[in-house]
């Protein structure tokens, strides 16, 4: 499954200097389709059929995050953002000063080359074609919600297409794909979301293990997954955005996964109006 | 004082996974590390674009080289459209032809003959800084 790559150029800083070795690593060996930023910037319409037809990765050198930024002000949505000063931070690597890079840093390019590169085709790297396409997966967007209204709330509960746990996690499934986020009742439990700290890419995660915190105003909420599967995107949206988890909690997916033990996982989860029930019982007993 | 006067920019082109992009970044490394690295100054054509503020204030205030790899000069046009003064713009393509360097390598890797033509590239970057700074010495 062939894909974009919008990398910062990486001229003046190492981390950029990384940025650049990601893009390069993963055009000559995973095919990717490198987007100069430049050009897109100054002719979008160069690109428009591209990034109509495939999937985006942005990956930026510093917190600038001038990939990201040109992604935005086109219009484009990535897949997956990936700012490479954060992840030297959390790897603990220690960059040159200048803008050479050793081995520690080439292996940590690589590291995040195959992450990307793990993401942006589903893992299907390896899969045929048919099995690459049955990744694809398009998840709709809730239309038509169950209402329960306590005191001076509304929580709204989508009819179909997402169940949910005990603990206030919705899980939407296309295909082997899922996604998970936090529901209306809980993120108006929460108040004002400030912070969203997703599982790493590549997590394996079993049902009820914590994919994640949500921090608001008033607490930290544990992101309890309601499926087993392996963490294969972040939602870079509800990252730089918390409050969107606010706005629209059935639309802002915090983690998405491949499942592993779906059948399995299923029969502990409830339905659109079988989690409105509790939900009623639940903003009773508040 | 002394330094603030000298300043030249040099900027290539963005040219990622291209050996043409390569070329002009390697070029500008070796005039800033080696060959000139009292006077050049590096700046980001990314940056430029993006209207990042320092790097505009930069390319308005000093003279600006720019080293392309082909005949589109993003690098030249986006200096010149920022307002900034292009005191030369080489280019990638037209030196390899000029050099019949027809195996200069890849987006990720040069060739001898790669490196031969970022050699002269950079060092007609040197010249041109030189000349310029000669040139505010006796003026």
């Amino acid at each position: 499954m062939s894909y974009l790559i919008l990398a910062c150029t990486g001229l003046d800083k190492p981390e950029g200097s990384v940025a650049r070795e990601v893009a390069l690593r993963l055009a000559e060996e995973a095919g990717a389709e490198i987007v100069c930023p430049v050009s897109l910037n100054r002719t979008p319409a160069r690109y428009k059929r591209a990034l109509a037809e495939k999937r985006l990765v942005v990956v930026d050198g510093c917190a600038t995050q001038c990939g990201g930024k040109l992604a935005a002000s086109v219009g484009a949505k990535p897949v997956h953002k990936v700012v490479v000063s954060r992840m030297i931070k959390e790897s603990g690597t220690t960059l040159p000063p200048d803008l050479r890079l050793g081995s520690e840093v080439l292996e940590l390019a690589r590291r995040i080359a195959d992450e990307i590169d793990l993401v942006a085709t589903g893992g299907s790297r390896e899969t045929t074609g048919e099995t690459q396409a049955a990744t694809r997966v398009e998840f709709q967007v809730a239309s038509d919600f169950v209402v329960v209204v306590h005191d001076k709330y509304e929580f709204r509960i989508p009819s179909t297409g997402y169940l949910f746990n005990a603990n206030d996690v919705w899980v939407q499934v296309a295909g082997n794909r899922a996604r998970i986020g936090i529901s209306d009742y809980m993120q108006q439990r929460l108040s004002d979301i400030t912070y969203v700290n997703p599982p790493k890419i590549g997590a394996s995660v079993d049902q009820f293990d914590e994919a994640g915190t949500v921090e608001s105003t008033k607490a930290t909420f544990e992101v309890v997954s309601p499926v087993s599967g392996t963490v294969v995107g972040i939602n870079d949206a509800v990252f730089d955005a918390p409050e969107s988890i606010n706005e629209d909690p059935y639309g802002s997916w915090v983690a998405e996964l491949e499942l592993t033990a779906w059948e399995e996982d299923r029969a502990l989860l409830v339905n659109g109006p079988a989690y409105a029930a509790d939900v009623e019982r639940k903003a009773a007993e508040d | 004082m002394e330094k603030e006067r000298d300043t030249v920019l040099v900027m290539p082109c963005s040219g990622v996974g291209k050996v043409h992009g390569l070329i002009s970044r390697e070029a500008a490394y070796l005039a800033v590390d080696e060959l000139a690295p009292r006077t050049l100054d590096l700046v980001c054509l990314a940056l430029l674009v993006r209207e990042d503020e320092e790097t505009l204030a930069k390319v308005k205030a000093y003279p600006c080289i720019t080293i392309d790899g082909c005949g589109k000069a993003c690098a030249q046009k986006n200096v010149e459209i920022a307002g900034g003064q292009v005191a030369t713009a080489f280019q990638v393509a037209k030196a390899l032809s000029k050099q019949r360097a027809t195996q200069p390598g890849t987006g990720s890797e040069l060739t001898e003959d790669g490196w031969m033509v970022t050699r002269e590239i950079a060092e007609a970057v040197a010249e041109e800084v030189d000349r310029r700074c000669a040139y505010k010495e006796v003026t």
